[in-house]
């Protein structure tokens, strides 16, 4: 299953069948819970940066269990770039809506008053948790996994030898 | 305050200590993942629902599965000692303040959940919050609503840090992409 042309990932990864079959039963469940707490943390204790948090924490359960490599292939880079940036440009974005509406930065009545949104307060709300600090949490929990697998690649050395995956950019010698 | 609790509490010292003296890096690791782990249920007990679960799922899940990965990176020196060896100073130090802390402040703390306690008496604030806040906001958790709509610049702030977490942990490895 470990894709052992590219280099570095595979020496620490054993095919266990305990982990395969309680990662398989556990996932949706670790992935249901945090989607769960996110949508529904206006109400119930938790919020989106538990929230954010299990649902990046499911993704590193998938990578233990059928190994870091075909994980990262299956979960372009550009996802997760999307997930952390867009994170931030919907927190901004509803930040600045208001302010286009003629108030302050995130006051999110206006929603309400100016645009006729009912419970405007909330659904503002409600954005910026799910929409915002949801995908940047769960973004970064995702990429500080990746990044410490990958480690440090000293000057001068390419990290990997094949570029198979388009997606990525490889860092080569000049 | 319970037998549980109590239980619970000696449970965290020593896992903190294990943390601090073991010699095996794995070990201590793991230690450390139950210490995250009580301190996530002693959170629950004391009705911080909000804080336990941040606790569990970045104290002991994300923590722990990171340094995992690092010491999998890295060279494990093999040890024959099960602990560390005691600085004797650094102990003697430690424990004095400790002693201060214990003797000293500890009696002038108010009781877990006694009603006079400033944090949860006063009207201006704390009681404020959780009077206004569905009328305010249209959220039922006073937490949430604090966070997003009270504070939400400073949450803004605190998202903004984490997103760049993300970019200076590549800027350390010097990588370009997230992988």
């Amino acid at each position: 299953m470990a894709d052992s042309r590219s280099t570095g990932y595979e020496d620490t990864y054993t095919e266990s069948q305990v982990i395969l079959t309680a990662v398989k039963v556990i996932a949706p469940f670790t992935l249901t819970y945090g989607m769960f707490m996110t949508l529904h943390g206006a109400d119930t204790p938790g919020g989106s940066f538990q929230g954010g948090a299990i649902i990046g924490v499911t993704v590193l359960m998938l990578a233990f269990a059928f190994g870091i490599e075909p994980t990262r292939q299956w979960l372009k880079n550009s996802v997760i770039v999307s997930l952390v940036a867009g994170g931030v440009a919907i927190f901004v974005g509803v930040g600045l809506a208001t302010m286009a509406l003629g108030g302050n930065f995130l006051q999110y009545e206006l929603f309400d008053t100016e645009l006729g949104i009912p419970d405007g307060t909330k659904w503002g709300m409600e954005a910026i948790e799910i929409g915002g600090i949801a995908l940047i949490v769960a973004g970064v929990v995702i990429t500080l996994f990746f990044a410490t697998a990958a480690g440090f690649t000293p000057e001068g050395r390419s990290y990997r030898t094949d570029s198979t995956d388009t997606d990525d950019e490889v860092i080569t010698d000049d | 305050m319970s037998l549980v609790a109590y239980t619970l509490v000696a449970f965290i010292l020593v896992t903190a200590v294990a943390t601090a003296l073991f010699r095996d890096v794995l070990s201590a690791i793991v230690v450390f993942g139950a210490y995250s782990l009580g301190m996530a249920i002693l959170y629950t007990l004391l009705l911080a629902p909000d804080v336990a679960m941040t606790e569990a799922a970045i104290g002991a899940g994300v923590t722990t599965i990171l340094l995992l990965l690092t010491i999998a990176r890295t060279s494990r020196p093999s040890t024959e000692r099960l602990f560390e060896p005691i600085n004797v100073p650094a102990l003697v130090i430690v424990g004095a303040f400790v002693l201060v802390l214990v003797t000293q402040l500890l009696p002038e703390m108010y009781a877990v959940g006694d009603p006079a306690a400033p944090v949860w008496s006063n009207p201006e604030v704390t009681q404020a919050y959780l009077e206004q806040t569905y009328r305010d906001t249209g959220v039922q958790n006073a937490v949430t609503a604090v966070l997003a709509a009270y504070r939400g610049f400073d949450t803004f702030g605190e998202a903004v840090v984490v997103f760049a977490a993300g970019i200076a942990t590549l800027l350390v490895l010097k990588r370009e992409v997230f992988a």
